[in-house]
């Protein structure tokens, strides 16, 4: 049987989510004789291919992030999210308590410990927008939430697609934390 | 009441007239959720968790809040209640700040539960957002508006159980806070700090401030046991995680004893002195070394023995019957002395000497009545006690009567009104003049004919025709026309009842004590063989104590020896200058105090979670404590240290 493809983007989190489906440890070399992971934080690999399977995990904080989240939306046939970020907008969406300069002031001048900070600007850096969660911006087929979801958690989410089911996490695996 | 029936969910089940849908489902074991309903309080239908269809309702209605009627057919989970319910979590969810990684109550909390059991993976409305402030400013407890989702469970748990009604509702609408007073910080505003509102609210919108992090209630063992606070006598349940006390609860928000005030939930989790954790011995240098239990025990025996009978014990009340009695033969039967006494003997000389000046009265303390007459009161007089500081329970039973039942509440104090917020009539009468005061009050009553006649001996309206109102008015200062009113107000309450405590006790007069058991007396205030009276007593078992006949009192002026089991009280500056003047001084204690550092011998003693026994509650409760929390470094228990001086001085104790 030919491996399921998959996509996984990393956008406005701490990665922690793939550091969860590194967990898995041992149950990954199952995994692997069934997904082919074409793109991936993991691999560095950025650029889509059309994948069956899309995972994102983050929320969508900036142009790029929804470009990232569209584009991958758009390459893959089943879109599942990972994380409280991506399903409710999580941690990184605390700074939509205040504007997006408030947020920057701060960061640049009284937490940052690198020299002579402030605060970047380029063409090239995508202005910070209101943080969301995934489902706001694209379609969602799956949500596995969790701060971050456990590594069973992500085993039972991508087992069930292996077997043809979109998944649900029961409410024994489900936690936000 | 009569039985009624209903179909719920196809089966037939019976309930009472009266009850709400919610009360008969939950009877029945039919599992309806709920968010903003908590036992012990009133229901208001706030979340709509709890939604039900209801035959001939044209839509859901809250099953809280809907009266159970005969032959209603119930709906409780049907497809379309569930596809509501999650509904309704996911607009709690975007309303404010519920993501739970940075939450003190994750995993303690309820409506997390509830968005699991209904697998609420994601939400598809916007969210707010609302920028909204956290009050940490008060010592116990913190109030984060963000975690907040306005079921009011904590405003109802502030005026039904509290009685303190300092939370309520301010703004409208998407604005709608939780509000300490006119939204005040809560350290700043008329709470009581009682806690019944962390207790009662089912997120991290008001937690504890004082044990943050130190576990979750699943990771606890439960215990309930006695509050070691004072003589009230709530049941307390602690929970307990690797031999660490995380925090204390009410067992029951509905049981007024069971209430717990600021003292039993939050005060005795704060941190406290240094322990003790082994014998010491005051060697020749003169400072406090460190020994075994066998030297200190030698030369406690050494000493004992040449005070030949010079020798005195004193106990702390916080310690339970079973160490109480052991004293007691340690000092009579083992140091032969028969002084002894308590550290609130004084108080208990004055309450039974009063009693017993009573119409000759052999009842002791049992003439007084439980602490739960205070709720059926329409007349309250304070005098000379302050309920809050000493009893906070029995301030809540006074405010809840207050509040609940329109009583009239009157403060008879020289100094402060003790209930500012709560009281009609605030007697202010010179310092010293109570017993003047209270004749007189006895003088106007009589005179105006509001006492039952044949309780109204000759001998007591003759001691008191001396106290002619004009007279009166000038001692206390206190005007004609209020003193009338008290009287007035007090003669004809179908229930009035008088508490006090030590500011009366204070004055070394145990005829006031007489006076106010006579008051009760001629006014009918009487309950089957007791008094409407209450006299509030400082320690958790000072009852106990006091009936065990602990309280003679020191029979020297100064003992040569002095042995102190104070456990884990603290001295007072009276006491502990009279204790500077011992010549050998052993104190046993929990912690290291200014008792213990002018100690010849210091023995070590648990606190009062680490011991286990019986107290007897000021109004003569029987009341069984367990202990929560192991000792550590194998230190002995008290009854283990008395045994082996004992056995040192060649006697056996048991």
């Amino acid at each position: 049987m030919a491996k399921v493809k998959v996509a996984t983007a990393w956008l406005d989190a701490c990665a922690g989510c793939h550091m969860s489906f590194l967990d898995l440890d041992e149950a990954l070399i199952g995994l692997a004789n069934a997904i082919e992971i074409t793109a991936s934080p993991i691999t560095d690999i950025k650029e889509f291919s059309p994948v069956d399977v899309g995972i994102i995990e983050g929320a969508v904080g900036n142009a790029h992030d929804e470009e990232v989240a569209k584009n991958l939306r758009a390459n893959c046939k089943i879109l599942m999210v990972w994380g409280d970020c991506a399903c409710f907008g999580g941690i990184v969406s605390m700074r939509n308590l205040f504007t997006t300069e408030e947020v920057l002031q701060r960061y640049y001048s009284t937490e940052s410990t690198a020299k002579g900070s402030n605060i970047p600007s380029s063409e090239d850096l995508p202005p910070l927008t209101e943080v969301k969660p995934i489902n706001q911006v694209v379609k969602v087929d799956c949500y596995v939430p969790g701060c971050p979801p456990s590594s069973k958690a992500i085993h039972y989410a991508l087992t069930e697609l292996l077997e043809g089911r979109i998944p649900i996490l029961p409410s024994e695996i489900m936690r936000f934390d | 009441m009569n039985d009624i029936t209903l179909t719920i969910n196809g089966k037939q089940v019976k309930g009472k007239a009266g009850d709400t849908v919610l009360e008969i489902c939950q009877a029945n074991s039919i599992d309806v959720p709920t968010l903003c309903h908590l036992e012990g309080l009133s229901d208001v239908g706030a979340c709509r968790m709890c939604v039900v269809e209801i035959e001939k309702e044209r839509r859901p209605v809250p099953a809280c809040t809907y009266p159970a009627r005969d032959g209603l057919v119930v709906k409780t989970n049907t497809e379309r209640l569930e596809r509501y319910r999650r509904q309704i979590l996911e607009l709690i969810f975007t309303e404010h700040n519920h993501f739970c990684m940075f939450c003190e109550q994750s995993g303690d909390c309820e409506l997390q539960k509830l968005a699991y059991r209904y697998q609420m993976d994601h939400v598809r409305y916007p969210y707010t957002f609302p920028s909204l402030s956290v009050d940490s400013l008060s010592d116990y407890l913190v109030i984060d508006h963000n975690r907040c989702i306005l079921c009011g469970r904590c405003l109802r748990a502030c005026s039904e159980v509290a009685a303190s009604h300092t939370l309520s509702f301010s703004q409208r609408g998407w604005k709608t806070l939780v509000s300490a007073d006119l939204e005040q910080s809560v350290g700043e505003s008329s709470c009581l700090l009682c806690g019944a509102c962390v207790q009662a609210c089912p997120t991290g919108a008001i937690f504890n401030k004082i044990n943050l992090y130190k576990g979750k209630t699943d990771e606890c063992q439960q215990i309930k046991t006695v509050c070691p606070a004072c003589g009230v006598g709530c049941e307390l349940n602690a929970l307990v995680k690797d031999n660490n006390l995380v925090r204390i609860e009410a067992p029951s928000l509905v049981d007024p004893r069971g209430a717990l005030c600021r003292i039993g939930r939050f005060g005795l989790l704060e941190p406290t002195p240094p322990r003790i954790t082994s014998p010491l011995l005051r060697g020749g240098q003169g400072e406090l070394e460190e020994c075994s239990l066998d030297s200190a025990v030698e030369v406690i025996g050494m000493r004992l023995a040449a005070a030949k009978g010079n020798f005195a014990g004193m106990i702390s009340t916080r310690i339970p019957n079973e160490i109480l009695s052991l004293f007691n033969k340690f000092i009579s039967e083992v140091v032969g002395s028969d002084s002894i006494d308590t550290l609130d003997g004084e108080s208990y000389r004055i309450i039974s000497e009063g009693i017993k000046q009573f119409q000759n009265n052999g009842k002791g303390l049992g003439i007084e009545c439980p602490i739960e007459s205070i709720l059926e009161a329409d007349c309250i007089i304070v005098v000379g006690a302050d309920p809050e500081s000493a009893n906070p329970i029995v301030s809540t039973l006074v405010r809840r009567a207050v509040s609940q039942r329109k009583t009239k509440l009157i403060v008879i104090d020289p100094s402060r009104d003790v209930f500012p917020l709560w009281t009609d009539l605030w007697l202010k009468p010179r310092v010293g003049s109570e017993g003047v005061l209270l004749s007189g009050l006895t003088k106007v009553l009589i005179d105006k004919g509001l006492v039952v006649p044949e309780k109204t001996k000759a001998e007591l309206v003759q001691s008191v025709g001396g106290y002619e109102i004009g007279e009166v008015v000038r001692t206390t200062g206190i005007e004609k026309e209020r003193l009338e009113l008290v009287a007035e107000i007090y003669g004809r309450a179908e229930c009035g009842v008088i508490i006090y405590g030590e500011e009366l006790l204070k004055r070394h007069d145990a005829s006031l004590v007489t006076t106010i058991l006579n008051l009760a007396n001629i006014t009918g205030n009487q309950v089957g063989d007791k008094l409407r009276v209450i006299s509030l007593k400082p320690c958790a078992n000072s009852r106990g104590a006091w009936e065990l006949g602990l309280a003679k009192g020191i029979k020297q002026d100064k003992p040569k020896a002095l042995y102190l089991l104070l456990a884990d009280e603290l001295v007072g500056d009276e006491l502990l200058s009279w204790l500077r003047r011992i010549d050998f001084l052993v104190v046993q204690a929990s912690y290291h105090s200014p008792a213990t550092s002018i100690a010849d011998v210091v023995l070590p003693s648990p606190i009062w979670a680490e011991r286990e026994g019986k107290y007897v509650s000021m109004d003569g409760r029987v009341l069984e404590s367990k202990q929560v929390l192991q000792l550590k470094d194998g230190l002995p228990q008290d009854r283990e240290i008395l045994i082996e001086i004992s056995k040192k001085l060649g006697r056996e104790l048991s």
